[in-house]
């Protein structure tokens, strides 16, 4: 077999990692130090005390809270629906036989080219004639299916569902929803994880849509970190201590699940 | 790449109604004889609805959410629609005209593909290199795949705020660091071209080690007894990677790219929060200004939401161009490069 | 394996909306809670921008009236909040109950005056400057918004500067060096040969709003039709931008980070300073010393932004919010208003209040602040006509200038980009 990678390997390995840590480390510094440090010539190289002073500031300036709260509410919600739509949707394509399921495959395949944020007029005169805007349930509503969804499912169930398996459930009598069950559905786990995740981290770091839909004083985390850039003064202390308070969430998210988010671009590459 | 999408799904012809059965949407056999039992016209029932019943959700939400605000927004382009007022008069193609005369259109367009290649081209460079060096026989592979994968996880808003601090035109630590070393300042947001570059960082900081594991994954698909034959004929780790690794790869490397396409035509946190002044969208002369913002400021500033539709679809009709691009490039690269 | 990540997952998951359901739990606890049941005390949300100095006169004001809290909400810019206030106006709803409006956006917002509530109320006639209740009526001669600030421009200098350029410091002086445009830019060039580091003002954009608010009619007819190849525009345009070259402007963006750094880093010498900007200067140049007010304006007077308190129709207390709005900017208040953050009151009778007059500001080296701006709201001799589009138009001629000042147009370029954009906005 092959050696062990030189130093060279780990050097440039540890380089690359080094400068995709850095920008959030100079977000921490930043946000550790009073507004000064930003106007000094040289950068200090460790934190400051401040942080959690700035934290407390930007609590104080926009909704923080809540913004949180918001998007949690918002990004999880959206991830499940996506998850159970999308899920039922791609096992009856991967799995179920019946007429026009090629094209309605193509279709969902097309229509992933389609950018749903172009569709932002239309929602917002839908949202306003509903009287939903400024709901942050209006934030939810471009992503609550995805044509991706489906195709992903899609992909991962046909190979890892066997069609004798379903074919014994159906001649042991089960009927289709009891096939989709407690075949189904057990597979498509590891597949719906993944899908999970990342439909909570795009709805999560979406920017365009709350931007329009959203208001200032019931805003999601991104929204709120526009409503600290604008400010008055331009204070970097407390817009980058914001933003390394935005990040924490996603980032426990990420060691915590972060085998799988690895596994899950991989896999969509494969599968994609 | 590997499910051919032509074939009917399911794979083996084996089970549930007969290829000649009902049709749903008739309800009826058509091979009349003896009627079937209770049961087994229910079983059969089960079998040709349920697919329908599992797909159905998900359709009529999505034509909702995704048919309805494109069909829609074609709609709106041809009224005169403003913001407050609500819509106005049938104009037909006016706002496409007035969009399409209005100088930013062009800059726009411009400035939304040139970021896009300053984003794709070295990221995807880039990705290649680490997923290369990631696909050797790493101690903790796992630490390191995640490691890359850090800044995946930080939000387009808040890249945007943290490269903006370090960005600034006259203060900002980028410049002081090019003072360290001797060089000039240079002008982030004025200079179009450093802009973009500026805005280009942005995206690759938080994709490409996004897309050096999807090469990643395609590296490890190629056979191994490839490199060891390329071992015993004496080629170097580094001359193995640029013969055997890269030219297999390649179909991978152009997914990465059209999937990037979509989004990076659609950038707009960044270039949005990069702006010093939220009065200004993209600049003081759209230096940076891309198509989504242009949809925004039609909309959103000028309260004209008739072209701000007009300009949505046409940034639709250019995504479907370069999409369809795309796709031949891949296409000739397929058959040039082999199946796989 | 595969099995124990999800439930990582899952255990991640679960987490995650555990947070969430308490996080929406606590986050509602402080909602709007519009308490719409009878008898029970009214919250009022109040929306602001920059500093209107509002703070405790909010909490006088909740003290008193147990049955009708206020709750303030603060965004940071005119134009953050301006998109803001659009996008909830086309909604129809998510307003707050009251809207502050700044003075040059009033007349785009009169001309959607139907969405807003008519303020008229005899009791109030004659509280305000005519100029300043006539900027708050619509043309059916609804008032729609309450004023609350006007601002009489002085000019703002840094003495420890000009002595180091060999210029006088004392305010009398200072004034006498300035007293028109020519002057004033006369100066700046002596200021400039002697001081090449530093900049004469702060940005181009300012000095250029400065000038147009002595300009009648700088960009709309009487009549509300576009005219900006005006030749008093021109001519502001072109002075501005001749500036640029002789090292007068910072070239920065007005209100950018760049900007505000420069208070920091003896970026320039003067300012144009209506009332309102006197907070602004101090807390952007935090720290720095040397600050001063000269009781002049090169041109005479002129009155920049001052802003009005609205109440949209689709607010669900109007009558409340009425009453608030009505009494906090009653003269009264806004004087103390003035007195926390300098914002000059555009109410008659407060014009002569002892707090006003006697107003002095520490950091601007004890400057007679409220006699100064009192004088200089004397000299206001032109109220420029402002129609719907004025707003609009500002943004794209600021941009103009900034165009020049950073050097990616030339003069004529941009004024060619200026008029293309004015063309588009109709």
């Amino acid at each position: 077999m092959n050696r062990r990678p030189g130093f060279l390997v780990y050097g440039l390995l540890g380089a690359f990692v080094l400068g995709s840590a850095l920008p959030l480390y100079w977000s921490f510094l930043v946000g550790s130090h009073t507004k000064e440090v930003m106007t000094r010539q040289t950068p200090p190289l460790l934190p400051g005390g401040h942080f959690l002073e700035n934290a407390r500031r930007v609590f104080e300036t926009v909704p923080f809270w809540k913004a949180l709260g918001n998007s949690l509410l918002v990004s999880s919600v959206t991830a499940t629906s996506v998850v159970f739509f999308c899920t039922l949707a791609g096992f009856a394509f991967a799995k179920l036989r019946f007429r026009g399921s090629t094209p309605l495959l193509l279709f969902v395949i097309v229509t992933m080219a389609v950018p749903t944020q172009l569709g932002v007029v239309p929602l917002f005169i839908l949202m306003a004639k509903l009287g939903w805007t400024g709901s942050v349930w209006a934030a939810a509503i471009p992503w609550i299916v995805t044509a991706f969804g489906v195709f992903f499912m899609r992909q991962f169930l046909v190979d890892a569902v066997p069609d004798e398996l379903i074919e014994a459930a159906r001649v042991d009598g089960c009927s289709q929803i009891r096939v989709f069950w407690t075949v189904g559905v057990p597979a498509a786990r590891p597949a719906a994880a993944i899908l999970w995740l990342f439909t909570f981290m795009q709805v999560w770091t979406d920017f365009f849509w709350p931007l329009i839909v959203l208001s200032n004083d019931n805003p999601t985390v991104q929204i709120a970190l526009n409503q600290l850039q604008s400010g008055y003064y331009k204070d970097y202390s407390l817009l980058l201590a914001g933003t390394s308070l935005a990040t924490v969430p996603l980032l426990i998210l990420f060691v915590a699940t972060g085998r799988q988010f690895v596994s899950g671009i991989m896999q969509g590459a494969v599968k994609g | 790449m590997t499910q051919d999408l032509s074939t009917p799904v399911g794979g083996a012809p084996t089970m549930g109604a007969s290829p000649t059965g009902a049709s749903p949407s008739a309800g009826m056999p058509t091979r009349r004889p003896p009627a079937p039992p209770w049961r087994q016209r229910l079983h059969h029932w089960d079998v040709t609805l349920s697919p329908y019943l599992y797909i159905s959700p998900f359709f009529l939400l999505f034509l909702v959410v995704g048919m309805f605000p494109l069909v829609y927004t074609a709609y709106v382009s041809v009224y005169d629609w403003d913001l407050i007022g609500g819509q106005g008069e049938f104009v037909g193609l006016q706002n496409y005209r007035a969009v399409l005369d209005n100088p930013y259109f062009l800059k726009s367009l411009v400035n939304t593909i040139s970021i896009f290649v300053l984003s794709s081209g070295p990221q995807v460079v880039l990705a290649v290199v680490i997923a290369g060096l990631l696909d050797t026989r790493l101690r903790a592979s796992t630490l390191w795949r995640m490691s890359v994968l850090l800044p995946f996880v930080v939000a387009p808003a808040a890249v945007a705020i943290i490269f903006g601090s370090l960005y600034g035109d006259r203060y900002g630590l980028v410049n002081e660091a090019l003072g360290w070393i001797g060089l000039s300042p240079v002008q982030w947001h004025v200079d179009r071209l450093s802009s973009h570059l500026a805005i280009a960082t942005m995206v690759n900081w938080r994709w490409t080690g996004y897309n050096a594991l999807i090469l990643l994954a395609a590296m490890q698909a190629v056979p191994r007894d490839l490199y060891e034959s390329a071992g015993l004929d004496g080629a170097g780790k580094v001359r193995q990677f640029l013969s055997i690794t890269v030219p297999m790869i390649r179909p991978t490397v152009i997914f990465v790219i059209i999937t990037s396409t979509i989004g990076g035509l659609q950038i707009f946190a960044e270039p949005r929060l990069f702006d010093t002044t939220p009065a200004q969208n993209g600049g003081s002369d759209r230096q940076f200004g891309t198509m989504t913002m242009l949809v925004y400021d039609f909309g959103w500033h000028l309260r004209d939401l008739g072209r701000a539709s007009a300009t949505a679809w046409l940034l639709f009709l250019v995504i479907i161009v370069i999409a369809l691009l795309n796709f031949a490039l891949t296409r000739r690269v397929r058959s040039l490069g082999g199946s796989r | 394996m595969q099995r124990r990540r999800n439930r990582r997952v899952r255990l991640a998951s679960g987490a995650l909306l555990a947070l969430t359901v308490g996080l929406v739990a606590a986050g509602c606890g402080s909602d709007d809670g519009d308490g719409s049941g009878d008898g029970g005390p009214v919250t009022l949300s109040v929306a602001t921008f920059n500093e209107f100095g509002y703070e405790d006169l909010i909490t006088e004001w909740n003290a008193a009236n147990p049955d009708i809290q206020v709750e303030q909400k603060k965004v940071g810019t005119w134009d953050d909040a301006k998109d803001n206030l659009y996008t909830k106006l086309a909604a129809g709803s998510g307003l707050s109950d009251v809207e502050a409006i700044e003075g040059d956006a009033m007349p785009a917002i009169l001309a959607e005056s139907s969405a807003f509530v008519d303020l008229t109320d005899p009791a109030l006639d004659g509280r305000w400057l005519d100029w300043k209740a006539a900027a708050g009526t619509d043309a059916d001669g609804k008032l729609i918004g309450y004023g609350t600030d006007a601002g009489p421009e002085g000019i703002c200098y840094r003495a420890d500067l000009f002595e180091k350029a060999g210029l006088p410091t004392d305010r009398a002086e200072v004034a006498g060096l300035m007293g028109t445009w020519e002057d004033y830019f006369a100066t700046g060039e002596k200021f400039v040969d002697a001081a090449p580091e530093t900049a004469w003002y702060d940005s181009s954009g300012g000095t250029a709003q400065a000038m147009l608010n002595q300009v009648q009619n700088p960009f709309e007819a009487d009549d509300n039709t576009i005219d900006v190849e005006n030749p008093e525009l021109e001519a502001v345009y072109t002075a501005i931008t001749d500036n640029v070259d002789k090292g007068l402007s910072t070239r920065l963006p007005q209100w950018s980070d760049d900007w505000a750094a420069a208070f920091q880093n003896d970026g320039f010498a003067t300012m144009a300073c209506p009332g309102w900007m006197l907070g602004v200067v101090s807390g952007n140049a935090d720290g720095v010393k040397g600050w001063d007010f000269a009781d002049v304006f090169p041109g005479g007077g002129g009155n920049w932004g001052g802003s009005f308190l609205t109440v949209p129709a689709q607010s669900d207390h109007p009558e409340e919010a009425k009453k608030f709005a009505a009494w906090i900017t009653a003269p009264e208040q806004q004087a103390k208003a003035f007195a926390a953050i300098g914002a000059f009151p555009s109410q008659v009778d407060a014009l002569d209040a002892p707090e006003v007059l006697d107003m002095t500001n520490e950091f601007f080296n004890n400057a007679p602040t409220g006699e100064i701006l009192s004088n200089r709201a004397a000299a206001i001799t032109v109220q420029p006509y402002k129609g719907p589009k004025y707003s609009d138009i500002l943004q794209a001629f600021q941009a103009a200038l900034l165009r020049v000042d950073d050097g990616s147009n030339t003069a004529d370029e941009s004024w060619d980009t200026f008029l293309s954009d004015v063309s588009a906005l109709s």
